[in-house]
């Protein structure tokens, strides 16, 4: 057990002084999750236009002036949906940021403004999307303010105002007699003010919208966040870490596969045959360093995920149950490669170029359930394509156990085949 | 100490080792002397267990072959590459070797080694940043962490300057000294010359034959040779006494220069193969 422990910790201690191979260990897939996790964020470079379903439920002019303001404003990609459902689906599929909802009621309220509340606006939203959330209210209130003031400066429509919030105080239950006699006569003082305003404004030809409205909300936004769907991740992180992880072991595997590879090559690893320790103490000397890796590379970007992105593990156990395979399963290929591979630029060359291919049909590249049919079919090939389905589902899928004991299963075969195969190939090696 | 009989080694249709036989004893130092490709690194391996032979037998220490763990920790080798890990310092390579050997008190046993390398103010600095003759050095100490009663040193003085390599030697003079029994393989015969107790020459995978550098002289190296320069003019005279037939050729006058060619390990070479140890 000593020995397999020194061999360990001095394989470690060599990669740990290895820049390069640290670098595309550990900081390469930490990068590659960052940066995968905000492009599938859109909010990569902070100048794309966020993708708008709006719904207008209203026939209020107010309701189509505001969605025409929404598609006309640089931000937004506008979508217009005739149906609630359909646009709560493009939310829900990630299709679109935020879905506006312009409700029938528009009209009612805002001519009801001065009996309480604002105009009532519905937004469905992505909660992985909070950056971009936060920047849709502004717009709706700059814009709603917008409709507002032009709708004040209207003559007939500041008339119609007037009217209808007599109406609306006439009608209120819950007002005395009093308060009616005060608040109709507030209403007429308002109803001639406004006229003396439009009047002058005319006269000046100020544009009326330009006057100041700061510290008045006229909207009333709802915000309901849409819950993610069951199979589909909760937000761009989940698809970003275990890309980011297929990346680590990928790394992980070529650093010990090319160690091992250059231990037969330069011969230090007949002073190791020499030394008083069987053949099985060594190679799983080499394979714990191998898998120890493999390990740490996988909780350091679980830990980048969770504390830097706020991410939730669903089941933590059933997560490290997942990495400890996933490192088994590449601890041996990572012994296949260094028995199958003679020389240093076999094993960079060829052996690279085969992780590589399976890394990319693995989802290290593009997310498996983005992936066409004929390609996820493909992807069963890689064993990347199986640490992927063991982590994804402790880490945001949610699924039962028994869906993660098939990857699991395949996993632990895969670390035996390596194993196996490995420890023969390198036997060939020295006859 | 060392035996092996007969032992055979092929690669494929190469056959690299043919059938040699030796033994050596106790406290020698015993040079393996043949050109490159000879057999004479094969032999080391097999010598160690790290290749498994054809066919033949090899006992260390009368306990049985090498490729058993327990027999093999009585030896060390010094490879012909150089076999440490870069990456880690000189110190730290040491310790890594006492470590897979259980060496007690190795932190004393590896400063003792770095001290008799000659590369204890170099301790903490990393392989990496070693000349090729400090490199051998620790090499060399890397065989000797664990004090094995027999040391194989594999070409121990390949690339490395002429003080470097009178620094090996030296070392291994004292190894001797110490009462090590050591192989040493080499392509140099000053070397094997200089240092060994007995020779064995091997080439195609043979072993030739084996005695002390005077005994194989005597046996292969044939007649010496007085050259004499007269009217510039140099003659080659072959003589079993060098030294008279000098006074002679003196005595008959107009000599303008005259020396010896004694034979030497590369005579016998040349008379057992037919051509240069060098070729």
């Amino acid at each position: 057990m000593n020995a397999i422990f020194t061999i360990a910790c001095k394989d470690l201690r060599l990669m740990s002084r290895d820049k390069g191979e640290m670098f595309f260990t550990f900081v390469f897939p930490r990068i590659l999750a960052t940066v995968f996790g905000l492009v599938f964020a859109g909010g990569g470079d902070g100048g794309s236009k966020i993708d708008l379903a709006v719904v207008i439920e209203s026939d209020a002019t107010l309701a189509r002036d505001l969605a025409r303001d929404l598609a006309e404003d640089g931000a937004f990609e506008v979508t217009q949906v005739p149906q609630r459902a359909l646009a709560e689906e493009l939310v829900r599929k990630g299709r679109v940021t935020a879905a506006i909802i312009l409700p029938a009621s528009m009209q009612d309220s805002a001519a009801g403004l001065f009996s309480g509340g604002g105009i009532p606006i519905e937004a469905l939203v992505d909660p992985s999307r909070r950056a971009e959330i936060g920047l849709i209210q502004g717009k709706l209130n700059e814009l709603a303010f917008r409709q507002l003031s032009a709708m004040f400066t209207d003559a007939d429509s500041m008339r119609q105002l007037m009217k209808g919030a007599r109406e609306s105080v006439a009608r209120a239950t819950d007002l005395s007699p009093t308060q009616k006699l005060a608040a109709g006569a507030l209403i007429a003082a308002g109803g001639a003010f406004s006229d003396s305003i439009i009047s002058r404004g005319s006269i000046d030809g100020e544009a009326p919208h330009r006057r100041d409205a700061s510290g008045w909300s006229p909207v009333s936004i709802k915000i309901e966040e849409l819950a993610a769907r069951k199979g589909g991740p909760r937000d761009s992180f989940d698809v970003s870490f275990p890309q980011g992880i297929v990346w680590g072991l990928a790394g992980c595997v070529m650093a010990f596969a090319t160690s091992l590879v250059s231990e037969r090559v330069r011969g230090t690893l007949d002073r190791l045959r020499l030394a008083p320790i069987t053949r099985g103490q060594l190679l799983a000397g080499k394979g714990v360093a191998c898998f120890t890796t493999a390990l740490l590379v996988q909780l350091v970007l679980l830990a980048l995920t969770v504390f830097a992105f706020s991410s939730h593990v669903q089941q933590p156990l059933r997560l490290l149950l997942a990495f400890l395979a996933a490192a088994f399963a590449f601890s041996g290929i990572s012994m296949f490669i260094a028995g199958a591979c003679r020389t240093e630029a076999q094993a960079q060359g060829a052996g690279r170029g085969a992780l590589l291919l399976l890394a990319i049909i693995g989802g290290g590249s593009l997310p498996l359930f983005l992936m066409p049919p004929f390609f996820k079919t493909v992807s069963l090939v890689s064993p990347f394509r199986w640490a992927v389905a063991a982590i994804e589902g402790p880490f945001w899928r949610d699924t039962p156990f028994s869906d993660q004991l098939l990857p699991l299963a395949v996993l632990v075969a895969i670390g035996a085949v390596g194993l196996g195969l490995g420890v023969q190939a390198m036997r060939a090696h020295n006859r | 100490m060392l035996v092996l009989r007969d032992i055979r080694k092929s690669f494929g249709t190469i056959l690299a080792v043919d059938g040699i036989t030796l033994e050596v004893r106790a406290g020698e130092i015993f040079g393996l002397l043949g050109p490159n490709g000879a057999g004479k690194s094969t032999t080391i391996s097999i010598a160690t267990g790290l290749l498994a032979p054809s066919s033949g037998e090899v006992d260390l220490l009368s306990l049985g072959s090498p490729s058993q763990p327990t027999v093999r920790r009585h030896l060390g080798l010094a490879p012909q590459e150089i076999t440490l890990y870069e990456g880690l310092s000189a110190r730290e390579n040491l310790l890594f070797f006492a470590s897979l050997y259980g060496v007690p008190q190795s932190g004393a046993r590896v400063d003792e080694l770095l001290r008799l390398v000659e590369l204890d103010t170099r301790a903490k600095s990393r392989v990496a940043s070693f000349s090729g003759g400090m490199k051998r050095r620790l090499n060399l100490a890397a065989a000797l962490v664990h004090d094995p009663q027999l040391l194989l040193l594999d070409e121990p003085t390949a690339g490395v300057d002429p003080q470097s390599r009178n620094r090996i030697l030296e070392l291994v003079r004292v190894l001797a000294a110490q009462g090590k029994t050591i192989v040493y393989t080499t392509h140099y015969m000053e070397e094997a010359a200089k240092v060994c107790h007995r020779v064995g020459i091997v080439d195609h995978g043979h072993m030739l034959d084996v005695g002390t550098t005077r005994e194989l002289i005597e046996r292969h190296g044939g007649t010496s040779a007085v050259i004499v320069l007269r009217d510039g003019v140099e003659t080659r005279i072959e003589t079993m006494d060098p030294v008279g037939e000098v006074a002679r050729q003196l005595a008959s006058g107009g000599v303008g220069g005259v020396r010896v060619e004694q034979p030497d390990l590369e005579s016998v070479f040349l008379k057992l193969t037919g051509r240069s140890l060098r070729e």
